[in-house]
């Protein structure tokens, strides 16, 4: 009986902690990690797309290779070889996505490699590898590139309906259009009130739990 | 002159953090700790300015041809790690007080986006060695700007005055992308008559 309190204790830590990666500590709206390309790049739909891919499979594969990294290399030696591997990833990614999407992947310019150097690598290995099993953290990367994900995907739809008046060749009703949210700037103001409703969705729901369990 | 003329438009018309959002992600760690301002500034622009100069020297030697601009972002990669260890190692021989003082930060300074956004941008846009260390000065100078000047606003920004939903990241978003539209003024454009 013990022993089965101990397992459920360990799988809520689990629910708990992929839950948080996911949406309590979601990587973009509330960690502002990975926010280069998103303010600079994911002004519609179709870049968001590209985005979303780029950096789930740059992220994703160099996670798991950097988990290999002994911890008792040093800190600044360690640093290097995360961001060699990401750059190993990089070139499968390129060969990969430049066959599949060429156009919107030249469209990226220097944001593709850039997702080499993305603050959730570094992060996520150096405070997730030292205490969890690989199964757990690869899952725990998962829903934490999800996360952003869907965000960008959002953040993308909604900068384009704002910005052009439309999805893609889909013009929409809409009465006014912003042409700044295509740009950079723009791109940090509509990120910055995601962030701020982001917060206000995370209020609701822990005083929708408060009340739950009143 | 053109020198000079190129820094001073990197740094303010084509700004690393308000004009591309190179480094953006590092900008809120950053500019919490106004102590270490100045070394930040120094070692980053060292640090983009060693690279970029070798770099230059990488980009006349091999001419990248199609397949090969995938194996760029590795080269330049591998350049930084040697740049940041020997600098860590000089430090640590020569001037161990420095070293540790900035070894907190001096990852930061040499693994966030602006520095490989840097050597990139060399890549596409200049051709002479007095353009590589130009645009690599510039981003640094550029960046450290951005930092300045969301580290002057950082307490209000985080203070207990902000509305709660706005207060910190939020609104550091929105002050960064304030400035960013007052930078893009100084580009100037033709109002339609």
């Amino acid at each position: 009986m013990e022993h089965l309190s101990e397992a459920s204790k360990v799988k809520n830590k689990h629910r708990d902690m992929l839950m948080e990666s996911f949406f309590k500590k979601n990587s973009i709206l509330v960690n502002g990690m990975v926010i280069t390309p998103v303010a600079a790049f994911a002004n519609t739909l179709e870049n968001a797309v590209t985005l979303s891919v780029s950096f789930s499979i740059i992220t994703l594969f160099t996670l798991l290779f950097s988990s290999f990294v002994p911890k008792r290399v040093v800190y600044a030696i360690r640093i290097i070889i995360y961001t060699v591997i990401g750059s190993l990833i990089y070139v499968v990614a390129a060969i990969l996505l430049n066959h599949l999407m060429p156009d919107k992947i030249a469209d990226m310019g220097i944001y593709f490699p850039l997702l080499i150097i993305n603050s959730l690598i570094v992060s996520r290995s150096e405070v997730i590898f030292s205490r969890e099993r690989r199964s757990v953290v690869l899952i725990d990367i998962i829903f934490c590139i999800l996360g952003y994900a869907i965000v960008v995907l959002l953040f993308g739809v909604i900068r384009e309906i704002l910005g052009s008046g439309g999805i893609g060749n889909h013009v929409l009703a809409v009465p006014v259009i912003y042409p700044v949210f295509r740009t950079t700037f723009g791109g940090f103001l509509l990120l910055g009130m995601f962030a701020a409703l982001y917060r206000a969705v995370l209020l609701f729901v822990k005083r929708l739990k408060e009340t739950g369990v009143k | 002159m053109n020198f000079i003329i190129q820094i001073i438009t990197v740094t303010f018309f084509q700004n690393a953090v308000f004009s591309r959002a190179l480094g953006a992600s590092a900008l809120p760690q950053i500019s919490r700790n106004k102590k270490n301002l100045a070394g930040f500034f120094l070692s980053m622009t060292y640090i983009m300015t060693v690279t970029g100069f070798i770099c230059f020297f990488i980009d006349r030697l091999w001419e990248v041809k199609g397949f090969e601009q995938v194996f760029l972002p590795m080269v330049y990669i591998l350049v930084l790690g040697l740049v940041y260890i020997a600098t860590l190692l000089c430090l640590w021989r020569f001037m161990y007080k420095t070293f540790r003082k900035m070894r907190k930060y001096i990852h930061i300074s040499a693994f966030n986006g602006a520095v490989l956004g840097s050597v990139l941008l060399n890549h596409e846009l200049c051709d002479t060695l007095g353009q590589y260390i130009a645009l690599s000065i510039g981003i640094g100078c550029g960046f450290s700007l951005a930092v300045y000047l969301v580290s002057t606003a950082y307490d209000k920004l985080y203070s207990e005055d902000a509305p709660y939903l706005f207060r910190g990241y939020p609104l550091l978003l929105i002050y960064v992308g304030i400035l960013g539209m007052a930078f893009f003024g100084f580009t100037g454009h033709q109002i339609r008559i």
